[in-house]
């Protein structure tokens, strides 16, 4: 009688139809697909790093799906395709605005569709012709004035700001290097400072002082 | 071409002309049949387009595919046939050696065979997977089916084609 307390071997079968044990089948298509749900990938992951048969499955189902995705995409009969031509596409397709599936696109009809291959080649010829013409300068009483007038005021500017400048530079210069002018004393002038202040301040030594008038 | 416009029939038509015809050659084997889709599919864009609001086109186009599809298969009322080789063959270039042509036409005419015997409702999910490129998300729009369906039977006929495909990988 088997023990039920024990874990039973799984019973493996690998991916020729049937159902593996382990039961993480769908996931690992999903891992193979990038359409896991949170959660899954670690599940996933964890379970294909140690058992040998969803190893082999996993191998199996990702054979199947490289064998599905190497099937070749088909050309459509022409009888079958209306005779849709490119129109703008195909400037586009000249100056590189398009996606790369676009492009490859473009190319595979450009295969098998004459009519649009000349359509190509005549814009190509247009385009050449046109980039190759010469620049053109414009004759001058066309020329707009205000960006003339603006790049006067400009300059004006930078030479008002230039001359400040050199001005403050030399007053700072003369003031540097020049010595301080010795003034003569006025005696005069500075006797009746002497004589105001001490007025005021009534502590002035060595000079007579005017009594305040007494009270009657 | 911008993503967020309308596109008119002969966008549709040369954008996805060939995937449409790959589609139902890969899950009927019959060039035939496949034709007649895309003609029985252009039709109805073209009338469907006057009424399509910006949205997810591909979810709508490959809707109507499919429904395009499974009503073809009605009117017939025939199973799929088995797959012609020809049409493998249209799309290989001259520059390959002759060993690899015939060596790419078995490889792609035995995956063929193999498809065709998974079931209908398997096989339509693996191929609108695997040639088509929808993600589950279109697909589950596609075939009008809970997510959950598109990946058990993704994973249940890449299963069953794989222990039909004979040779090694």
């Amino acid at each position: 009688m088997a023990d039920v307390t024990q874990p039973q071997p799984i019973d493996h079968v690998t991916a020729t139809g049937v159902d593996n044990a382990c039961d993480i089948g769908e996931l690992m298509s999903a891992y193979l697909d990038g359409e896991l749900r949170e959660g899954e990938l670690d599940q996933v992951v964890a379970h294909l790093s140690d058992c040998l048969s969803c190893i082999a499955e996993f191998h199996d189902l990702k054979e199947a799906r490289t064998a599905v995705r190497m099937l070749p995409i088909l050309q459509v009969p022409d009888r079958v395709m209306p005779a849709a031509h490119y129109g703008p596409e195909l400037s586009a397709f000249l100056d590189g605005e398009l996606t790369v599936d676009e492009q490859t696109m473009i190319v595979q009809h450009l295969e098998s569709c004459t009519e649009c291959l000349l359509e190509l080649q005549d814009l190509d010829a247009a385009r050449t012709a046109v980039r190759a013409l010469p620049g053109v300068e414009p004759p001058a009483p066309l020329l707009p004035r205000l960006p003339v007038r603006s790049q006067r005021t400009s300059m004006r500017r930078i030479a008002v700001a230039a001359a400040g400048f050199i001005g403050a530079a030399f007053i700072a210069f003369n003031m540097m290097t020049s010595a301080p002018e010795e003034t003569p004393v006025d005696l005069d002038q500075f006797a009746d400072r002497h004589t105001v202040r001490q007025s005021v301040e009534g502590n002035f030594t060595g000079v007579p002082v005017i009594a305040p008038r007494s009270s009657p | 071409m911008a993503e967020d416009r309308v596109p008119t029939w002969e966008d549709v038509a040369r954008r996805y002309g060939r995937k449409i015809y790959s589609f139902a050659y890969r899950l009927t084997g019959n060039p035939d049949d496949a034709s007649d889709l895309v003609q029985e599919l252009l039709l109805r864009v073209r009338k469907g387009l006057a009424n399509y609001t910006p949205g997810s086109f591909e979810g709508w186009l490959w809707r109507i595919t499919r429904n395009a599809f499974l009503d073809d298969v009605r009117k017939k009322k025939r199973r799929p046939t088995s797959p012609l080789p020809d049409d493998d063959r249209a799309v290989l270039g001259a520059s390959p050696s002759p060993d690899e042509v015939l060596a790419s036409v078995r490889l792609s005419d035995d995956v063929q065979a193999a498809l065709l015997k998974v079931p209908m409702e398997f096989r339509e999910c693996v191929v609108l997977c695997d040639v088509v490129g929808l993600s589950y998300e279109e697909i589950s729009s596609a075939i009008d089916a809970p997510v959950g369906t598109v990946r058990s039977r993704i994973h249940r006929g890449r299963k069953q084609l794989r222990g039909l495909l004979t040779w090694p990988m």
